[in-house]
């Protein structure tokens, strides 16, 4: 594996807890790999599972979607219907051959700056070792 | 069988209890194929073998609406076996099509046979008596099968990186004529995400990744809601597996929810729903 590679990554983010997490971590001035790609939603159940296979197909090396913690959904129940869906989509990728440590799905509430930056290293440095994944990179 | 089916057709269609009866004909070629009787003298036209293979609930989807605007839909007697029953519990519960307005003719079933080598399905099939139905023809068959699931637990137990590969070169078989997609009486959607425009959701390229991404798609659209009639797979001139597919996410259905598509018309299917605490693997 070539030790420059940079892994491309997309970063579903909820628009209530995650995303103000992860601007708590900019604003506390908490260092994290640079290489993802947010997009805000408003909730982590607006991601559809199609989001994922969509940023597959047109060359992402890894996505994370991230929303409050169950419970803690502003719309109440947005994320435990992420979690069912992502539980079967988890498996489905598994089973086409997409590595299961490429999606990434985890709850970051809008208080855990610290965590976000966590999370987003160890899965940057968990994409970085499986490689780049096949298709067309985004910025060409 | 073929006589009663006949002859409960005539009557369903001249007592205009239906306008149409949907079962199946002699076709080209010694096949089978869907027949649409709109006339009972026409009713002599229907058959039933073991060649019989097509999900006839596939066509309800076209007796949704009224032949014409103010017109009440039209009702339609149909016959099914045990497999397509449950695809017909899906529609009720996804609410495409009222009961009061399909006629079941059930069917017991003892497998059907494609070239005369019996579908490998038809050999797991534990279900012999169909599960809804006005009226059931034939006697109740003992042999039933067991579904295991072994060719999927094979398939997972390879290396994912020869997984892939599979899959691959089984897609790039794939000439995207969407045949699996008109067979499945699950896909009834009036815009499929592979043909929409705006979001362009998958490049018109007859490629592998655009292939990839319809199969995975389609395969999660059913989750939880394929009954596993295998329609798709039939239908595919490429002889795609998709029943791998299909059936890998009805067994992690079954695990993770607990829960089986078609058994019935009433409870809530898994992704529609939720609970508070559960463990699932993320």
């Amino acid at each position: 594996m070539t030790t420059d590679f940079e892994p491309q990554i997309i970063g579903f983010l909820c628009r209530w807890c995650s995303y103000p997490g992860a601007d708590l971590a900019g604003t506390s001035r908490i260092t994290y790999p640079p290489f993802m790609r947010v997009i805000r939603v408003p909730c982590s159940g607006r991601v559809d599972p199609l989001f994922v296979l969509k940023a597959f197909q047109d060359g992402a090396d890894g996505v994370m979607v991230l929303g409050c913690h169950p419970g803690d959904c502003h719309y109440l129940e947005g994320n435990y219907h992420a979690r069912r869906r992502y539980a079967l989509m988890h498996r489905l990728l598994e089973y086409v051959g997409v590595d299961k440590d490429r999606l990434l799905v985890d709850w970051v509430s809008a208080a855990e700056g610290r965590h976000f930056a966590e999370v987003t290293t160890e899965f940057t440095a968990q994409v970085r070792e499986l490689g780049p994944w096949g298709g067309k990179r985004i910025d060409g | 069988m073929t006589d009663k089916i006949r002859a409960k057709a005539r009557e369903l269609l001249e007592s205009g209890q239906v306008s149409c009866f949907i079962g199946y004909e002699e076709g080209t070629r010694g096949r089978v194929r869907p027949a649409f009787v709109y006339d009972p003298q026409d009713a002599d036209r229907l058959i039933w073998d073991e060649r019989c293979t097509h999900n006839l609930a596939v066509y309800l989807h076209q007796f949704q609406r009224p032949p014409r605007r103010g017109e009440e839909p039209p009702r339609v007697g149909i016959l099914l076996k045990p497999c397509d029953s449950r695809s017909l519990n899906v529609l009720f519960q996804e609410e495409q099509i009222e009961r009061e307005r399909v006629y079941v003719v059930g069917l017991t079933c003892q497998g059907v046979k494609v070239n005369g080598q019996p579908e490998e399905r038809c050999l797991r099939c534990s279900e012999r008596v169909p599960l809804v139905y006005d009226l059931v023809l034939g006697s109740v068959p003992k042999v039933v099968g067991r579904e295991d699931y072994a060719d999927v637990v094979r398939l997972e137990g390879l290396p994912p990186g020869e997984r892939l590969a599979f899959w691959m070169k089984e897609f790039d078989r794939c000439i995207r004529c969407y045949a699996c997609r008109q067979a499945c009486p699950a896909c009834y959607c009036f815009e499929c995400v592979a043909e929409q425009l705006d979001p362009q959701w998958m490049g018109i390229a007859i490629d592998v990744p655009q292939k990839q991404f319809f199969h995975v798609m389609r395969a999660y659209h059913l989750a939880g809601r394929c009954s596993g009639c295998n329609a798709c797979e039939d239908a595919c001139p490429m002889g795609i597996p998709l029943s791998l597919l299909n059936r890998k996410i009805a067994r992690e259905v079954e695990t993770m929810f607990g829960y089986k598509a078609g058994q019935d018309a009433v409870t809530v299917p898994p992704l529609a729903t939720f609970k508070k605490e559960e463990a699932l693997p993320l």
